[in-house]
């Protein structure tokens, strides 16, 4: 039961409108890129075969949107997330500042059992833009932040180019499966095995 | 639907429907690793019969789908390997359907499904059509939505999309998309459906219920978005209109209000510039009560934004016309929804300004179209008193300004001010302000005499009270900042045209009149200023020249100055009326037209002698009156004795016996100009100076009197400094003996007088004492001049 568990790691990411969230997730998943900007609506999600020390996982990648007004059901799928990706855009001040916003939510709204050690990857996006002249965030000053909360990895990336897309992933895959799993262990109360068809009477409403 | 019940009701809920889930997942887990398909299928089914309950609202629900959504994930791992031990997935499909309940026959049914398709044992398009269709088993709208968002979400990757592995011959984008659209349809009469059932008294409670599960039906947009093969020809001929179709004939304005967001939100700018008339032709369709004016506001600021990423675009924008269709459009929405509040409707022009400056910003005459079609919707109204709005018209206004940061563009603008007369006092106020500040960052020049009028007709609600503004009740330090930056305005008309100039200072006078005496004092010294500069230009011309009627002589400015400041006296403001009389005829002086600057001198004096009464006031007044006198060289000799008469009269009469002296000896330096041919009258000059020793000896007796101690020496200091001044410019009359006179006396009453010690005077006189000493070892004929005194 636990191999299989360990089989499948879930990926959350998150960041502001428009930084590249879905075009990271479709370079990775497809290699596939498009300039237009399509907003995600709900939460959505793709996975990937990943090879990793001679086994093989599935890696469960949950793109999410970033207009808030696109998010109506609330954040039930963060549980049992194995490493959430924070993503700005390097040419946008604004995306980078938010990034601690995403992150405290998602440690409120997931709440892992450590949080202090839950893995984290930054992801600097869109560097292709400009020839890097219309970037506003410097390397150091992401490096810096991730430095502060407790040495994130940081990547910069450019989904467009799918550069350094696949070294990312390469890292969230290897963080997811550090974490430590934190399945409540459930043990059945022994009136329940013995009467296991017991519960559905439970159940109101029609009979489909 | 939910049935009654509090908050700690539905959580006990919750967590009932967790425990049961996790109760038969952990047998399922068991059956798994045993390899026990019988009892996987078992055990996963009672799990998946918690998600028939009916008490749960929304957000619960979703928690408890996610885990049972989990779950399935190693069920379907499960499913993947049976096959590949040789379990055919055809019979898998068929196994699962003798689940007992249809909701987890269901979700079964679509996890194998998904297996089925990877299989690819039959084409994608049978399965999906299979599974779309059994879907309809489920009617009832929560159980439905979640259900049918699983099979979205479990067919997600394995859509027959260009390119896909599940691309056939049998399996084309079409299949794909009439896929996603039919469990769309679908989904949205489950969503529709929702508002009507259950009692009226509920209506709240479902409609938030209904706004938790939206995303739920959008997100089949999302991924039709994602289908690469939806090109431009599939979404114009397909896609939009099948999605149209179904957002018109649901008339249901929650569903109608956010699907046309969404359809503009995920579906690229290229495809809605292309497909604008059908997208803009929906709108009218649409139940009266949907907030159509949000909508197109942001299509337009997506189309804005589009148009503002690249230069490349914008013949896109030409090619459809996108103005003119979106004016249209916005038009008819406005004439259609006839009780949208006002700042809705000016909302939708401000999103149309904002779309035609970023696309079309050349095209002047779109922009005063649109404030023209703003105008006519707020014509035959009161002003508007409502902020939202206000703050709308604001936006509408200062758009413009920001785009194009010269205000020479909007005063071509024939609708601008139209639109700005329809602002309430105090917001035509702020709207003036934002221009004036716009003028002043882009330091733009104002430079004809028809845009200073234009521009003085628009923020007239700083220049004067606007008819049937409320009784002012303003904050003072409001009032002054408003002001001040009228003030600073002015300074911002030229022309180097002193014709045209001339022309710009009398309509900037003609408005600052009308302003009333609290605005005075803030507007008139700048005009002042305005109009001696224009003076200065001119001063080498002849002053005399007064030909024709118009133009601009520094005579007939000056005429203009006087009357212009004689508006001051009303205020009333005579301190200030004097200052600028002395600039007036300082100017006058250096124009060489002496009767111009006598008048000023004597308006200067009257005012001193009627109006400034204060004796602090008089003190400044005197001493200004002197500095600007002293500099005079265009009087005569009789017309410059009667000046200097009087304000020697006026030094020493002021109240206190110290300013009276500094006056005093400051009048010295009116028989003493150090010009080449100045006025050297040395004899009138040591007059002065006695003058003010005497008055410094009865201000030392008083001083004894009234405080039984000698007052400071200081003032005998400074006339020693005036002494040593005079002495050093060759003024016969100053003598080394006199010096040395002063230099003694001071000295006697300083040993005397030890108790009234005063540093300061101390440092001065020690400092005038080594400026002597410095002078006399200085040599030369300076030298031999000092020699005599000893120190």
């Amino acid at each position: 039961m636990a191999s299989r568990r360990r089989m499948l790691l879930k990926v959350i990411i998150l960041g502001d409108s428009g930084v590249g969230k879905t075009s990271l997730m479709n370079q990775y998943v497809n290699r596939k890129f498009s300039n237009q900007y399509k907003a995600t609506i709900g939460a959505d999600f793709l996975t990937k075969e990943v090879q990793f020390e001679d086994r093989l996982f599935t890696l469960q990648i949950w793109d999410t949107a970033g207009q808030e007004r696109f998010q109506s059901l609330g954040v039930a799928f963060y549980r049992g997330a194995d490493c959430c990706v924070l993503v700005y855009d390097v040419n946008v001040a604004k995306s980078f500042e938010n990034l601690n916003n995403w992150r405290e939510e998602f440690l409120i709204q997931a709440s892992p059992s450590d949080p202090e050690n839950f893995p984290f990857v930054v992801l600097g996006n869109k560097v292709d833009v400009d020839g890097g002249n219309s970037r506003v965030v410097s390397e150091k000053k992401a490096k810096a932040w991730c430095a502060s909360k407790g040495n994130i990895p940081y990547f910069e990336t450019s989904a467009k180019e799918g550069f350094n897309v696949e070294a990312a992933f390469q890292c969230i895959a290897k963080n997811a499966l550090k974490n430590e799993p934190e399945e409540e262990m459930y043990l059945p109360d022994t009136i329940d095995v013995a009467d296991g068809g017991g519960r559905q009477q439970r159940s109101t409403g029609c009979e489909c | 639907m939910m049935s009654d019940g509090g908050i700690e009701d539905e959580e006990k809920w919750l967590a009932e429907g967790i425990a049961g889930l996790q109760h038969n997942a952990f047998y399922m887990h068991r059956a798994l690793d045993s390899n026990n398909l019988r009892d996987a299928l078992k055990y996963s089914a009672q799990m998946l019969s918690e998600l028939r309950t009916s008490r749960l609202s929304p957000h619960k629900y979703y928690e408890l789908y996610m885990r049972a959504f989990d779950e399935l994930r190693k069920l379907e791992m499960f499913f993947k390997e049976e096959t590949k031990r040789g379990c055919s997935v055809i019979d898998l499909y068929e196994l699962v359907q003798h689940a007992g309940n249809i909701l987890p026959r269901l979700y079964l049914l679509c996890t194998v499904g998904s297996v089925y398709i990877r299989s690819k044992e039959a084409p994608a398009k049978d399965v999906l059509k299979d599974l779309v269709e059994m879907c309809r088993g489920i009617q009832h709208p929560v159980r439905g939505l979640f259900l049918r968002s699983y099979l979205s979400q479990v067919s997600r990757d394995k859509l027959p999309d260009i390119g896909s592995e599940y691309e056939g011959d049998a399996d084309t984008v079409m299949d794909a998309v009439e896929f996603v659209l039919q469990n769309f349809t679908e989904m949205n009469k489950l969503w529709v459906r929702m508002q009507h059932q259950g009692p009226v008294r509920e209506k709240e409670k479902r409609e938030k219920e209904r706004s938790e599960l939206r995303d739920l039906v959008g997100k089949n947009l999302h991924v039709l978005s994602q289908i690469e093969g939806v090109d431009l020809d599939l979404y114009r001929d397909t896609v939009l209109p099948r999605v149209l179709e179904q957002v018109v004939n649901c008339k249901d304005e929650i569903a109608q209000y956010y699907l046309m967001d969404c359809i503009i939100q995920v579906f690229p700018d290229e495809y809605h510039l292309q497909t604008l008339e059908t997208l803009l032709g929906a709108c009218p369709q649409l139940q009266p009560i949907v907030d159509i004016k949000t909508v197109l506001s942001q299509l337009m600021d997506r189309l804005s934004n589009y148009a503002a990423s690249s230069a490349e675009v914008l013949p896109e924008f030409l090619q459809v016309e996108a103005f003119a269709k979106l004016s249209n459009a916005i038009g008819k929405v406005i004439e259609a929804q006839v009780d949208m509040p006002a700042f809705g409707s000016i909302g939708l022009y401000v999103s149309l300004l904002t779309f035609t400056l970023r696309v079309h910003p050349d095209r002047l005459d779109y922009v005063d179209q649109v404030l023209g079609a703003c105008v006519k919707k707020l014509s035959g109204k009161a002003k508007l008193e409502d902020s939202k709005g206000t703050k709308q018209i604001v936006a509408l206004l200062s758009a413009p300004l920001e785009k194009y940061n010269d205000i020479g563009i909007a005063l071509k603008l024939s609708n601008y001010p139209r639109v700005m007369d329809h602002l309430d006092s105090a917001t035509n106020k702020v709207m003036a302000v934002v221009i004036i500040q716009s003028i002043m960052k882009n330091n733009t020049c104002i430079s004809t005499a028809d845009k200073v009028e234009a521009l003085f007709e628009l923020i007239k609600g700083l220049i004067k009270d606007l008819d049937g503004a409320p009784a002012d009740e303003l904050d003072e330090e409001d009032f002054k900042e408003e002001q001040n930056s009228v003030a600073r305005l002015i300074h911002m008309l030229h022309n180097d045209d002193p014709e045209e100039m001339l022309k710009i200072i009398c309509i900037v006078r003609k408005h600052i009149l009308s302003g009333g005496p609290k605005r005075l004092a803030f507007t008139v010294p700048p005009l002042i200023f305005s109009a001696l500069k224009l003076v200065r230009r001119l001063q080498g011309q002849d002053g005399d020249l007064d030909g024709e009627e118009m133009s601009a002589t520094p005579k007939k400015i000056f005429q203009l100055l006087h009357q212009t400041i004689e508006a001051l006296l009303s205020v009333p403001a005579p301190e200030l009326a004097l200052r600028l009389y002395l600039q007036c005829a300082e100017a006058a002086n250096d124009c060489d037209i002496e009767p111009v600057a006598y008048e000023f001198f004597t308006q200067a004096f009257i005012l001193y002698e009627e109006e400034v009464a204060d004796s602090k006031a008089q003190v400044t007044a005197i001493h200004l009156i002197i500095g600007t006198l002293q500099r005079m060289n265009v009087f005569g000799v009789e017309n410059r004795d009667t000046l200097t008469h009087k304000a020697t009269g006026y030094s020493a009469k002021l109240l206190k016996k110290p300013d009276q002296c500094r006056a005093v000896y400051a009048c010295s330096h009116l028989f003493w100009v150090d010009d080449q041919d100045g006025i050297k009258d040395g004899e009138r000059v040591l007059l002065c100076l006695k003058r003010a020793l005497r008055i410094a000896n009865a201000a030392q007796q008083m001083a004894n009197v009234t405080r039984g101690s000698n007052g400071p020496v200081t003032l005998f200091v400074e006339i020693l400094n005036k002494y040593l001044y005079f002495f050093e410019k060759g003024n016969a009359q100053v003598t080394t003996a006199a010096i040395q006179g002063l230099v003694e006396l001071i000295t006697t009453e300083m040993q005397s007088d030890a108790k009234t010690q005063d540093p300061s005077a101390d440092a001065f006189f020690s400092s005038t004492l080594r400026y002597i000493q410095f002078q006399k070892q200085k040599g030369g004929a300076m030298g031999e001049k000092y020699e005599p005194i000893k120190v």
